[in-house]
């Protein structure tokens, strides 16, 4: 009976916790200029990233170190859209004209080799629905090669390394097609039913939000039903959980897919606070930060992972920004990832749930 | 083990705490710029890949302000730096510019050394109105309005002096073209293919490596094989070291098989030590070695601004060509919004280490003087050829941009 | 013949950064990401030592040994000891500490910051010099061979052969077999872990400073050179199996056959990217490495 309060306290404060958040983010912009807007617009679009990382490895253990691939993806397959909005882009995006042919037709069609592939994204929705579908569809093949051959472990955090390298290079090495290692940067403001999203004003940073918002309440939905017990069992011991008759790898297929398309999600949020796509956001250090936003916040806990991208990037922004810190401001941020390991290896959530279990019930001890 | 994770957690969200708070303050802070100062942005990278070279340019913008506080500041009022840190990374060169000209309100930021950092800050320059004072030699193919070009060669600068050079006075006819794989030796070996096209030398590759790559043992053996008798390279970064020494490791000689770079300045040559280089050549507006007074008082000073072993190069003069044109250009105009600026700065002329350099009114680059050095022992280039006057800069040459034949207008690019 | 050779010596570059990688990672499971920085800080030994003490590049291959080594124990006696059997963490980890380690060699070890500059440190590039006997090229079955490859393909071999004898032949790779096979009976056995932990990470570190003298021979020295390595490095040891060292040795010539065919077949871009399409069909239908024959 005891112990049933207790959980209770918990479980309140973790409400708490997530009402205070999205309360403290709603009114937010009341008291931020267009500078700070747009930048907290650009570390939720983070924060979701954190998310999908927590989704797949705090929940499944299924750490992806090619994160950054699913995200530039997501990136690129909107920017492409915007890139034709944009009429100084009209009828083929410049970066083409400056990489056709001298005689090329001056059409999407042939302009350049394979340019007939951006024909689909003069509608908008194509870049929007590609931005989340193609992260998905590229995860679904990755991982069902992955799991079906039953790779674990550190292996699949390489597989997904390799993956994002090999994407990086395609894209910077197919010049007229992607705008190679520039990315594309001449875009027009994202426009839905006439109404335009500035990329410094509320619209945006409310759209980052309300999407983040969506995002954890789908994953709470996802996760803390069967699915999520059965991620959970799957993650402590994979075996067990295969037989005790579980579909591990459908599992496991299913949480890697949803993740690559909240990171794709992420991609594009990023395209629209940022307002480009470049190969950089492939990049393995990219894709490592990712984790480290998550592991800062706690990997195994939603809210904690979009506290964790938050705080790891407002620490290193001002470090970096202020006159005393600059010279350092590495090593900061280098001696926090150190720090969490060491001192909170649950992240932040950890120590707030630390804090209610050890006064709750003083001789539980959590098992990890 | 309960006492300390409590104590931990406190600390934590104090943490947290004052992270979130300081915003506010920030913005309190920043904001009180006294009436007698003008902000500026200087934004070059200090940390990660390309701080190597950055870190000299950031130098070279403070002490170009430094001088011009001391001769009395601009209208007036005293430049006050605003320093940040974009660490090599295109994503937070956006970011930080944003900051400079939203947050901060500079009414220019001296910055960028990559063209990819330059594609980030752009729209942020654009859509609010802020000015970039680009320095570094690029593939052109830009064609803003608020940026300012300044002391910036494009290929049309680099190349239309050296190609020609190489055939008659080396007397080379085999070209072999080698880069990094991204814009800017794409563009310049169309322009090159352009060239030797007109002059009747033959191309005999054309090949690129992934930036950052530093394994050359394949491309050079590939370079053998093709029967080049001279290698024109825009390879850039760390790349570059790696592939002279490895053409010397497979014991090719610059005097049987020249090569001329548009990339390899005084820090490479510094970098991967002066004998790997000796003999080859670079062409390019600037070199520590230019032979006139303002140069040497140039030279002087930064040596006692930053150290008597550090050398100068074109990126470098290129900065302070820019704070300087810039200032000038603000005076001109009575004013220093980005509109006044780019109103007043075309036909402006400021004389630079490098010689006279002239912004162009209709493309808002620098007219500038091509340059091809020889490398020595002691790491520096001996000038052997040079233009009387400086030449106009044509940013689209790689898609046919010619001196009456205008791609980049005051009206903008019509491609 | 020439691809080949060149082949050759991009896998014995690869071998020397990733034979260390593959002892740390193979006994004790920690993901080194510092790894790279271990490389870095050997190249800097070399640097500094060649311009202050007037060292040759051969008198600084057991000093950078040695200063390595210090640090990797230096780390393994602070932060990875109290990782162990927490795999992930380390990666994140140990990121830190490549992070500090950069920004340390950038502001002259927190010197810089009172206005006192070493000479071969901070963020320029910097060079050494490199001996003329290993300038040269000779010829090889009509091949044009440069000696300093020649000279790389030695040092590869001899470290392998340094590490085998070590591994297999001493007291201590009995001990570092025992505690990589079985750590708590080993630690029953009376053999104390702890210790064969810090020295097997010592021992890594300082093979990963001895590549990082070879490699400034010829590339550039700056503070961010070691991060391409490790994740190169990395793809060579889970490719060849971890903790075979022959597995590592094989794996390493193999994708340095890979990339430089490809690379003289088509372009360096597709060398790369066919490396990195072997490296995961490896992990994909041989995930315990590509040479081991059985499993445990």
């Amino acid at each position: 009976m005891r112990m049933m309060e207790e959980r209770m306290t918990y479980r309140t404060a973790s409400l708490v916790a997530y009402v205070a958040f999205f309360a403290l983010l709603m009114v937010l912009p009341f008291f931020l200029n267009s500078f700070w807007t747009n930048r907290m617009a650009t570390y939720l679009v983070y924060s979701i990233c954190a998310l999908g990382i927590s989704m797949s490895w705090g929940y499944a253990g299924i750490l992806s170190l090619g994160q950054g691939l699913f995200f530039g993806m997501g990136a690129y397959m909107l920017a492409m859209s915007l890139t034709l909005a944009d009429p100084g882009n009209n009828p083929v995006p410049e970066l083409m004209l400056l990489n056709m042919e001298p005689d090329a037709v001056r059409d999407l069609c042939c302009v350049t080799t394979g340019s007939f592939l951006w024909i689909p994204f003069r509608w908008v929705i194509v870049g929007i629905l590609a931005g989340i579908l193609v992260p998905c569809i590229l995860a679904a093949v990755i991982g069902y090669v992955m799991f079906k051959r039953r790779t674990t472990g550190v292996y699949v955090s390489i597989i997904t390394l390799a993956f994002a390298l090999i994407g990086q290079l395609l894209i910077i090495n197919n010049q007229p097609l992607t705008g190679g290692f520039n990315g594309l940067a001449s875009l027009a403001s994202l426009e839905i039913f006439g109404f335009e999203f500035d990329p410094y004003g509320p619209s945006i940073y409310y759209l980052v939000t309300l999407t983040l918002l969506a995002v954890i309440l789908l994953a709470r939905y996802l996760l803390s039903g069967r699915v999520g017990q059965v991620l959970k069992a799957i993650r402590e011991d994979e075996a067990r959980a295969r037989y005790l008759g579980y579909d591990v790898e459908n599992y496991k297929l299913f949480i890697f897919c949803v993740s690559a398309g909240v990171a794709g999600l992420a991609g594009m949020l990023f395209t629209l606070t940022s307002e480009f796509a470049a190969p950089s956001l492939m990049a393995t250090s990219f894709s490592i930060s990712m984790v480290i936003w998550a592991a800062t916040g706690g990997r195994a806990s939603l809210l904690g992972a979009c506290i964790g991208a938050l705080l790891v990037n407002f620490i290193g922004s001002l470090a970096s920004e202020s006159a005393t810190f600059q010279p350092v401001w590495p090593i900061i941020l280098g001696g926090l990832f150190v720090f969490v390991v060491l001192v909170m290896p649950n992240g932040i959530a950890g120590i707030f749930k630390d804090f209610f279990d050890r006064r709750s019930a003083p001789r539980t001890v959590e098992g990890r | 083990m309960t006492k300390q994770t409590r104590r931990t957690f406190l600390k934590v969200s104090t943490l947290a705490a004052a992270g979130l708070a300081t915003p506010s303050i920030l913005r309190l802070g920043d904001r009180a710029w006294a009436a007698d100062e003008i902000p500026v942005g200087i934004m070059y990278s200090l940390t990660g890949t390309t701080a190597i070279v950055e870190k000299s340019m950031n130098q070279c913008a403070q002490m170009a302000i430094d001088e011009i506080n001391a001769r009395g500041g601009v209208l007036g009022k005293k430049l006050r730096p605003i320093i940040e840190d974009p660490a090599s990374e295109p994503r937070i060169y956006g970011e930080k510019a944003r900051k400079l000209t939203i947050e901060d309100q500079v009414p220019v930021i001296f910055g960028c050394y990559t063209t990819a950092s330059r594609k980030a800050v752009l729209p942020v320059v654009e859509k609010r109105n802020g000015l970039l004072v680009w320095p570094t030699w690029y593939e052109g193919e830009e064609c803003s309005k608020n940026v300012l070009y300044a002391g910036s060669a494009v290929p049309n600068q680099q190349l239309e002096n050296s190609i020609p050079w190489l055939q008659k006075k080396l007397g080379k006819n085999k070209l072999f073209i080698v880069g990094s794989d991204y814009a800017f030796p794409r563009g310049m070996a169309k322009t090159s293919k352009t060239i030797c096209q007109n002059i009747g030398m033959g191309v005999v590759g054309d090949e690129y490596l992934p930036l950052g790559h530093t394994e050359w043992a394949s491309m050079v053996s590939k370079i053998g094989s093709s029967g080049a008798d001279v290698i024109f390279s825009n390879v850039v970064g760390d790349s570059i070291v790696a592939f002279y020494r490895e053409l010397r490791n497979q014991g090719y000689d610059f005097e049987k098989l020249p090569l001329c770079s548009s990339t390899t300045t005084e820090v490479e040559i510094k970098a991967m030590g002066a004998e790997y280089a000796l003999g080859s050549y670079v062409s390019l507006p600037y070199f520590q070695t230019v032979d006139t007074p303002r140069n040497k008082s140039f030279v002087e000073a930064f040596k006692a601004y930053a150290g008597a072993d550090s050398v100068t190069h074109a990126a470098m003069e290129a900065v302070y060509t820019g704070v300087n044109i810039w200032a000038m250009a603000a005076e001109k105009a009575g004013d220093v919004t980005p509109e006044a600026i780019v109103a007043n700065v075309g036909g402006l002329s400021f004389d630079a280490p490098q010689g006279k350099i002239t912004i162009d009114p209709q493309n808002l680059h620098s007219s500038l003087t091509p340059r091809i050095g020889k490398t020595r022992a002691d790491g520096l280039l001996d000038i052997v050829d040079q233009y009387a006057e400086p030449l106009l800069p044509l940013p689209y040459s790689s898609v046919g941009e010619t001196a009456d034949k205008r791609i980049c207008t005051t009206a903008g690019a019509t491609l | 013949m020439e691809t080949f050779v060149i082949g050759l010596s991009i896998g014995s570059i690869l071998f020397m950064v990733a034979l260390g990688l593959a002892i740390i990672y193979g006994t004790m499971k920690v993901i080194n990401l510092a790894h790279g920085e271990m490389v870095m800080i050997g190249a800097y030994t070399t640097v500094l030592a060649t311009k202050h003490l007037g060292f040759n590049l051969y008198l600084c291959i057991p000093l950078a040994f040695l200063v390595t080594a210090a640090f990797g124990y230096v780390i393994e006696r602070t932060v990875v000891r109290r990782l162990y059997g927490r795999l992930l963490d380390t990666l994140l980890a140990t990121w830190g500490i490549a992070l500090i380690l950069q920004q340390l060699i950038r502001i002259h070890f927190g010197l810089g910051l009172f206005g006192i500059h070493i000479d071969g440190l901070g963020s320029d590039l910097q060079n050494v010099p490199v001996p003329s006997e290993l300038q040269q090229a000779f010829q090889f079955l009509g091949a044009n061979i440069p000696v300093y490859r020649a000279f790389l393909f030695v040092m590869a071999l001899l470290l392998g052969a340094v590490s085998w004898w070590l591994i297999f032949k001493t007291r201590f790779g009995s001990q570092l077999r025992a505690v990589s096979v079985a750590r708590n009976t080993a630690s029953a056995c009376g053999i104390n872990d702890k210790r064969v932990n810090t020295l097997a990470f010592a021992y890594g570190s300082g093979l990963a400073g001895i590549a990082g003298v070879l490699v400034s021979g010829f590339k550039t020295v700056s503070p961010d050179m070691g991060t391409p390595y490790v994740v190169d490095a990395f793809l060579v040891v889970v490719a060849g199996g971890v903790g075979h060292l022959m597995g590592t040795l094989l794996s390493a010539g193999i994708l340095g056959e890979v990339q430089s065919f490809v690379a003289t077949w088509l372009n360096d871009v597709y060398g790369r990217t066919v490396l990195f399409t072997v490296v995961i069909l490896i992990l994909l239908f041989k995930p315990q490495g590509l040479f081991v024959t059985k499993s445990r």
